[in-house]
């Protein structure tokens, strides 16, 4: 620590902290413009100079200048008053100045300084630049006019996301921010710069001109797509949420989000949303009063509880009040053993695997603590589409700290072409077998942790088949690579190692999760200050449903055997709620079977989705954004869900459609609201004993703690698949701009990404013929699907990706659960 | 006393004696208000559309808030009100508005016969201001 003297106040500071540090934690504010706290000091603005008693003569930027002991700064005297007004002139001798029209007037740290500093005058005189517009990208509006080249779009862009789509070109008083070749931005549009931009130089197109930044009001809660649980505040003008609004001073994403995140918003105000219950009348589905429709719904479940069952399926986008009542539902009022979640098949890893070896069932370490960890292993190279915004602390650990980042994955990815990143590309499902390579390695090399550890002369054993040589030979993964892989990681102090799951993910979900939890323990990766194992699910509340087992109970069928029950006329009535098995879900075939063989069917979601219209009864249901409740994200952070906008017509809350199926069930328990819920929660779910719903600040609160203890040390020996042997398979997937089928719905994530493709590497484009956007036809399982040619350098030779979020393209028609389909491509 | 009764009563009655009055026979004699004066609002028209670029520091500032502006883009991407209404039975003339535009696109005019019999004869909308 160091002491230094800040406007006359004693201020202890950190050795590594510059003079701007120190200041704001002493509550000291020095005006900044091109600082920002995620990125690396820069010192472009020259707004934050400071006079320092030991260096006179001349002011000194603050936010570069590291402390040192004894420092005596003044932050404010008419001198840096009159030089920070000279700045300001500097900057405004360009700067176009037309805030009347400028979205960002309001909220503007240019407009702030002027105005703060009654810069009313200039006296410098140029001309305005006349650039134009960027407006070649549905999300980001790029007006070059108004910036201010602090470079923080520039540094964000590189430093946190890794994708660099900015840099300074020209020079002198021509230099501005311009993208490769100046051809306009196409990028990942993760709205990273936008949120940085001090000025209205970058600014969000669906947002553009709509209101003015007082006139929103916020509401923090917890973004409805993905496992990740950032934290997003929606800026709601009359009801409508019409932006998310930048905000990094509370929750766990450091103000980071990602396309969905920031753009996906607008299915919330969609005009096709659910507005009142449907009842099927004569075949027709007919708008109902609520009551009507429980009473439906009642009658129609006590009907197949006395026939052959009822079985309830759930999406992953309940709140943890939602699941514990659900499962309240099934097992005291329904009486149903069958109970499952999208997630039941797919995360098997995590509720089967890792109990196994683990005794545990959720990721052990933080997602902040991954940025400290030196060696990194990543389990599939989706995990960056799938979790975009832990990916980018996953750059930050590799750019920043220098972790060593192996990836294990059968395509390429963003994690790929971070630097220094060592992937070992595999033949589709094969990855376990690569892993207990490495668990191999680990174990003949004694590079393995094994002391409290039980199983391992098992494991040794069963590992005998899977030397680096004979992997290599299966896989395509040279067996230096594997073994240098392996070496590697046992090296790092700080290990973790991350895999994603999903619906398109199923297979070998278990086997997966085991042979991570092997590789894991042998590596020691539990013992280190931080990091840890991260199985993180898909869906933003996916560690809830596993957390409050919305899974089947003893004797009870899982997702996959009630849809097999239900084709087959064994099944009497499905309860889906909020989840479209029919797109999906693996199999089509199976689920529209399914669907059409059951005699009762009642689904509960946002929208008339495939599967709805295959219901007897449709019950109107909200978003996330009209919820009030808590949510569970990847790293098990509890995390507050606060309503912003009222449910439109009569849909109502998951949770309280619950609570008026159990009071017509004449269920004597009554909840007065997820608070009451959560109370439950913390009595009876071990995990969360102890919480307390208001109690749960800006940061959520992690359960069992920044490390998870394992309770077991378990190596158990599993086998990896074989890969297919033919020239072309597919695989499906996530893609980016998209999550689940909820994705699809909204105007953001359909501008970037609208239909579907087949994505193929140069090589095989070219011997097949194919060029971009030009119509393929892929044959498997009997199934055709016509789609889309991408053309690029992600995918190995022989596999094709698609991504499985669009019904249209019925890509569950081929895909049936397995790691890759053989396909026929033709023209 | 007397005397200072009768000098009093004389400037009442010249008062009441023909071309002293300070009343007009309103409505068949009207006044012309001073260019000062705090009438009804005008927006005022460039060649091809209104001059206001909806920035919204009138309905901001406005303590009835009487004033309701949506903004939208037009074909030449321009920022305009796509509505610009005042609800006059809320507004108290104070003018700020005019104040707080920074491309002077509102003013007051001298108009002040305001009275009408539909309360939605108060809303003065865009086309009506645009004058």
């Amino acid at each position: 620590m160091v002491t230094l003297t800040i406007d006359g106040k004693q201020v202890q500071a950190s050795k590594a902290a510059t003079i701007l540090d120190a200041a704001m934690g002493a509550g000291i504010t020095i005006p900044v413009l091109c600082h920002a706290k995620k990125l690396l000091p820069y010192g472009a603005c020259r707004v934050c100079l400071v006079e320092v008693e030991q260096m006179k003569g001349r002011l000194i930027p603050a936010c570069t200048t590291p402390v040192t002991e004894g420092m005596v700064v003044t932050t404010m005297s008419p001198e840096i008053k009159k030089v920070r007004k000279t700045v300001l002139e500097f900057l405004l001798v360009n700067h176009v100045v037309d805030c009347p029209v400028c979205d960002k007037g309001g909220e503007c740290d240019l407009q702030d300084l002027t105005y703060e500093y009654e810069v009313t005058t200039n006296r410098f005189k140029d001309a305005k630049f006349n650039l134009e517009t960027d407006e070649r990208n549905p999300f980001i509006e790029r007006n070059m006019n108004r910036c201010v080249l602090c470079g923080k779009c520039v540094r964000v862009c590189d430093e946190i996301v890794s994708y660099g789509s900015y840099s300074f070109i020209n020079r002198g008083f021509d230099t501005k921010v311009a993208t490769a070749y100046d051809r306009g931005l196409d990028c990942e549009f993760c709205g990273q710069c936008v949120s940085m931009c001090p000025v209205g130089a970058l600014l969000p197109r669906p947002f553009k001109f709509k209101a003015r930044p007082w006139q929103l009001k916020e509401v923090d809660t917890v973004c409805g797509y993905c496992g990740n649980g950032c934290t997003v505040t929606l800026g709601v003008l009359d009801n409508k949420v019409e932006t998310i609004r930048f905000n990094d001073k509370i929750g766990v994403n450091d103000g980071n989000l990602c396309v969905r995140g920031r753009f996906g918003y607008s299915y919330i105000n969609a005009e096709e949303r659910l507005k009142r219950p449907l009842v099927r009348k004569n075949g027709r589905l007919e708008p109902a009063t609520w009551s009507e429709a429980m009473e439906a719904v009642a009658a129609g479940f006590e009907k197949a509880r006395a026939e052959k069952g009822l079985g309830i399926l759930s999406g992953g986008r309940l709140t943890n009040e939602e699941y514990f009542y659900l499962g309240h539902l099934a097992d005291k009022v329904l009486k149903t053993p069958h109970l499952d979640h999208s997630g039941g098949e797919c995360y098997k890893g995590l509720s089967q695997g890792l109990a196994e070896t683990l005794g545990i069932k959720a990721s052990t370490g933080t997602f902040p603590q991954v940025e400290g960890c030196d060696a990194i292993l990543a389990i599939r190279s989706d995990f960056y589409e799938t979790h975009p915004v832990f990916g980018m602390v996953v750059n930050q650990a590799v750019k920043r700290h220098d972790a060593k980042l192996a990836i294990i994955s059968d395509k390429k990815g963003k994690f790929t072409k971070l630097p220094g990143a060592k992937t070992l590309l595999t033949k589709p499902g094969t990855e376990v077998a690569i892993l207990n390579a490495m668990a191999q390695v680990l174990l003949t090399e004694g590079l393995a942790v094994t002391e409290g550890v039980t199983g391992v002369e098992g494991l040794r054993a069963a590992l005998a088949d899977y030397a680096p040589q004979a992997v290599a030979a299966k896989t395509g993964v040279p067996a230096e690579a594997i073994e240098a892989a392996a070496r590697a990681f046992a090296k790092g102090k700080n290990k973790a190692i991350l895999m994603a799951y999903g619906l398109p993910y199923s297979a070998q979900s278990r086997e997966l999760g085991v042979a991570a939890a092997n590789l894991a323990i042998l590596a020691g990766v539990f013992d280190g200050e931080k990091g840890g194992l991260y199985l993180c699910g898909e869906k933003a509340n996916s560690q809830g449903a596993i957390d409050q087992w919305i899974l089947p109970r003893p004797n009870g069928m899982g997702a996959q055997a009630m849809l097999q029950a239900a084709a087959e006329g064994n099944l009497s009535a499905l309860y889906v709620i909020g989840e479209d098995p029919l797109l999906s879900y693996p199999d089509r075939a199976k689920v529209a079977a399914a669907l059409d063989k059951i005699p009762f069917l009642v689904v509960q979601d946002l929208f008339m989705t495939d599967t709805a219209r295959e219901a007897d009864v449709i019950l109107p249901a909200v978003s996330f954004a009209e919820k009030n409740g808590t949510f569970t994200n990847a790293e098990r952070r509890v995390q507050r869900l606060r309503p912003g906008v009222k449910s439109p017509g009569e849909a109502r809350s998951d949770l309280s459609i619950f609570a008026l199926l159990a009071a017509r069930m004449k269920d004597p328990l009554v909840f007065t609201g997820p608070e009451a819920v959560f109370a439950e929660i913390a009595q009876t779910v071990p995990e969360y004993a102890g919480l307390s719903f208001n109690a749960i600040g800006p940061e959520g609160v992690v359960w069992g703690g920044e490390h998870l203890a394992t309770k077991t040390r378990n190596l158990v020996a599993v086998k990896g698949g074989e890969p297919l042997a033919a020239r072309f398979q597919m695989v499906t997937g996530s893609a980016l701009f998209h999550s689940g089928t909820l994705s699809v719905r909204s105007k953001g994530p359909m501008s970037a990404l609208p239909e579907p493709y087949a994505e193929f590497c140069l090589e095989d484009a070219a011997e097949l013929g194919l060029a971009e956007a030009q119509t393929v036809c892929l044959k498997g399982n009997g199934e055709e699907l016509r789609l889309k040619v991408k053309v690029g350098k992600r995918m190995p030779r022989g596999v094709i990706f698609v991504p499985y979020h669009f019904g249209s393209a019925g890509v569950n028609r081929v895909y049936r659960g397995e790691t890759s389909v053989t396909v026929e491509v033709s023209k | 006393m007397f005397k200072e009764f009768a000098k009093g009563l004389s400037i009442t009655f010249k008062h009441l004696l023909p071309g002293h009055s300070t009343t007009v026979q309103y409505p068949h004699v009207k006044l012309t208000p001073s260019d000062r004066f705090r009438g009804l609002h005008r927006l005022v028209p460039t060649q091809d559309r209104e001059k206001c670029v909806a920035c919204y520091l009138c309905p901001t500032v406005c303590p009835a808030k009487c004033i309701t502006v949506e903004s939208a883009e037009n074909e030449k991407g321009e920022k305009y009100p796509r509505v610009y209404q005042i609800d006059l039975l809320r507004c108290i003339f104070c003018g700020y508005c005019v104040e707080a535009c920074p491309v002077e696109a509102i003013e007051m005019t001298g108009e002040y016969e305001l009275a009408n019999y539909r309360r939605s004869d108060f809303d003065f909308t865009k086309q009506r201001l645009l004058r």
